[in-house]
């Protein structure tokens, strides 16, 4: 009985008879097989053709380089990044039914969701750290890749994309900073905003466009809430979208050469194997473990797979299982975090008292740090806008093509150095300044808000 | 091969009605996010009679979000925003100064810079006396005085609230 045989009767192979169960006849319905195309055969062909006929698997590549299933690879943060973001999206549609952006009621929501709304508090928790964690993964997402040379071609544009992920993230942050409508959110948004009226020529008008008004309020709370759950969640769907199709397309696992170069290997095959291993004799049989896609595809697509030795696994489950972990982990620590630490919620917004310390954001403290010894345009406005700048161009900038971190000193030891003195500057705007932007010891008072 | 003219226009049409487009999408959100008031709360605030404001004292203006303050005998009305970054800057009774907590701008009694990150002194609004009634217009603010301008400083009166006065 064949591989289409099988599968046409709901068989595995090895088994002869037909199971009569409730299952089986459910599975064999027309109905069933309206949904689910493929029966789930637990062979190479079965596996394949369950990728082609998922709309959620076909994200992944059918199959993959052995590579691929290390840690180390890429330790995952793109992919915890990406469950982070799930996480927040789940959180935040509970989130919405309870809470009205306006700032007569929207302190309220946040103390109702606290004694009124089963499991509120802690959905805003989980809320709050997915926030935090995701911020933080997408920046060590952002170093993993700078120090592994991954944003050399062909993946310059991609690289683009991924620093506009992040700052899509922090915009995510930043408005979401102000919904409880707390003295802390209120007034980290009032510094985070006030930044905006020193760039030059524009700034006042952008301000007016961003708060809507002569100070932080209800337009604020407004179109920070349109923006937060409207606009950037659209625009990361999309580039996420665009990003992850692109580590597709310029190759999901690229491997170091030995001028330490990536390779666009999937594309090519050393001539000397190639005349030795015809293709259709290396692998003749369906189930020796290559399957081919047949499609309409570029003659360079990575997609044309011609390599003489097979070193790929299926997708499924091999990389899937370990996504799941990986998923199962970050959804756990992000719960033991929610459970172990409530998110702070400070008195109802006054804009006639300024608390003391009034500190940004802790992805913000570094440049808040910054602008207490610098003149704003400089610290708020040039400083962070040269180092995105400079983000953005990176790619096109470095034209080394090596990718060992040992063979381009220069660019490596420049990055490591603004890196350090953005980590200093951030510790010190976290955890040693105190009420008037003063000195403190850390360990003898805390300022420390998250 | 050569473009057809008719193709060519085609073409061009499309793209001039793409960014027409564009601009009538930017346009509109420009539009919707524009704020429909000016920059201050823009009415002419009664704050009292004259002699309510004695020489070296600052009186907070709720309606108005601002302190009216006589410096020798001169009255200000200075907004409560720092130009630092927008906080609002308290009166600190202590050193006779308004000191900002958020990054530690200090101003003297006339809205001064002192010291701090502050780019220049505190804004100001118009004040007017009818009689003996202080009229402040909110409707203008009046950018406040360069760094080097202290005209009206003094020392401090005391120690500071936050610890730089």
């Amino acid at each position: 009985m064949t591989d289409v045989d099988l599968e046409r009767d709901g068989l595995e192979p090895g088994r002869t008879s037909v199971d009569h169960g409730i299952t089986a006849r459910v599975k064999r319905s027309a109905a069933y097989r309206s949904i689910f195309r493929h029966a789930q055969l637990d062979t190479p062909r079965g596996r394949a053709l369950q990728s082609f006929s998922n709309f959620f698997l076909h994200l992944y590549p059918v199959k993959i380089p052995k590579r691929v299933l290390r840690n180390r690879y890429s330790y995952r943060l793109g992919f915890i990044a990406a469950v982070l973001f799930g996480i927040l999206l789940a959180t935040g549609v509970y989130l919405m039914f309870v809470y009205t952006p306006s700032v007569n009621s929207a302190y309220g929501d946040m103390q109702k969701l606290k004694t009124g709304v089963g499991f509120g508090q802690l959905i805003r928790n989980i809320h709050r750290w997915a926030a935090h964690l995701m911020v933080l993964v997408v920046l060590l997402h952002l170093l993993r890749v700078f120090y592994a040379g991954a944003y050399k071609r062909p993946r310059e544009f991609n690289w683009v994309i991924g620093v506009t992920l992040l700052l899509i993230t922090l915009g995510f942050s930043f408005t979401g900073y102000l919904l409880p409508w707390d003295q802390l959110s209120y007034w980290a948004v009032t510094v985070g905003t006030g930044l905006v009226h020193y760039i030059p020529l524009v700034g006042g008008k952008t301000q007016d466009l961003l708060i809507g008004g002569p100070q932080v309020g209800q337009n604020t709370l407004t179109r920070f809430y349109a923006l937060h759950v409207a606009v950037l969640p659209a625009l990361l769907v999309l580039m996420l979208a665009v990003h992850i199709w692109r580590v597709r397309k310029d190759g999901f696992a690229v491997q170091r050469t030995s001028v330490g170069a990536f390779a666009e290997e999937a594309t090519e095959r050393p001539a000397a194997a190639a005349a030795a291993t015809p293709m259709a004799e290396a692998q003749p049989d369906l189930y020796g473990g290559r399957v081919r896609l047949l499609g309409v595809v570029d003659r360079e697509s990575i997609t044309e797979e011609e390599r003489p030795v097979d070193d790929t696994v299926f997708t499924w489950p091999h990389l899937l299982v370990r996504h799941v972990v990986v998923a199962l982990g970050t959804a756990a620590v992000v719960l033991g975090l929610a459970v172990a630490f409530s998110a702070p919620l400070r008195g109802l917004a006054n804009p006639n008292v300024t608390p003391e310390p009034a500190k940004a954001p802790w992805y913000f403290a570094g440049l808040q740090e910054l602008l207490s010894h610098f003149d704003p345009l400089i610290a708020g406005i040039l400083i962070p806008a040269g180092a995105v700048l400079v983000l953005l161009l990176l790619p096109y900038i470095d034209r080394n093509p090596d990718t060992r971190a040992s063979h381009r000193k220069v660019a490596v030891l420049l990055f490591s150095t603004l890196l350090a003195i953005a980590v200093v500057l951030t510790v010190v705007g976290v955890f040693f300044r105190g009420p008037g932007w003063q000195f403190i010891a850390p360990w003898t008072h805390s300022y420390i808000e998250f | 091969m050569e473009e057809t003219p008719r193709r060519k226009f085609l073409r061009d049409g499309w793209k001039l009605g793409g960014a027409l487009l564009v601009g009538a999408a930017a346009y509109t959100g420009y539009e919707a996010l524009r704020p429909l008031t000016a920059g201050s709360s823009g009415a002419k605030i009664n704050v009292g009679s004259v002699s309510s404001f004695a020489p070296g004292t600052s009186t907070y203006v709720p309606a108005g979000r601002m302190y009216v303050v006589n410096a020798d005998n001169y009255l200000f009305a200075l907004s409560q925003k720092c130009p630092h970054l927008g906080c609002h800057v308290p009166f600190c009774d202590s050193s006779g100064r308004f000191e900002c907590p958020c990054h530690g701008s200090i101003y003297d009694l006339a809205g001064e810079y002192i010291t701090g990150p502050a780019p220049r002194g505190m804004d100001r609004y118009h004040v007017a006396i009818a009689g003996d009634t202080v009229v402040v217009d909110t409707a203008v603010e009046i950018t406040g005085p360069p760094r080097g301008a202290k005209r009206f400083l003094t020392p401090p009166k005391g120690p500071g609230c936050i610890g730089k006065a």
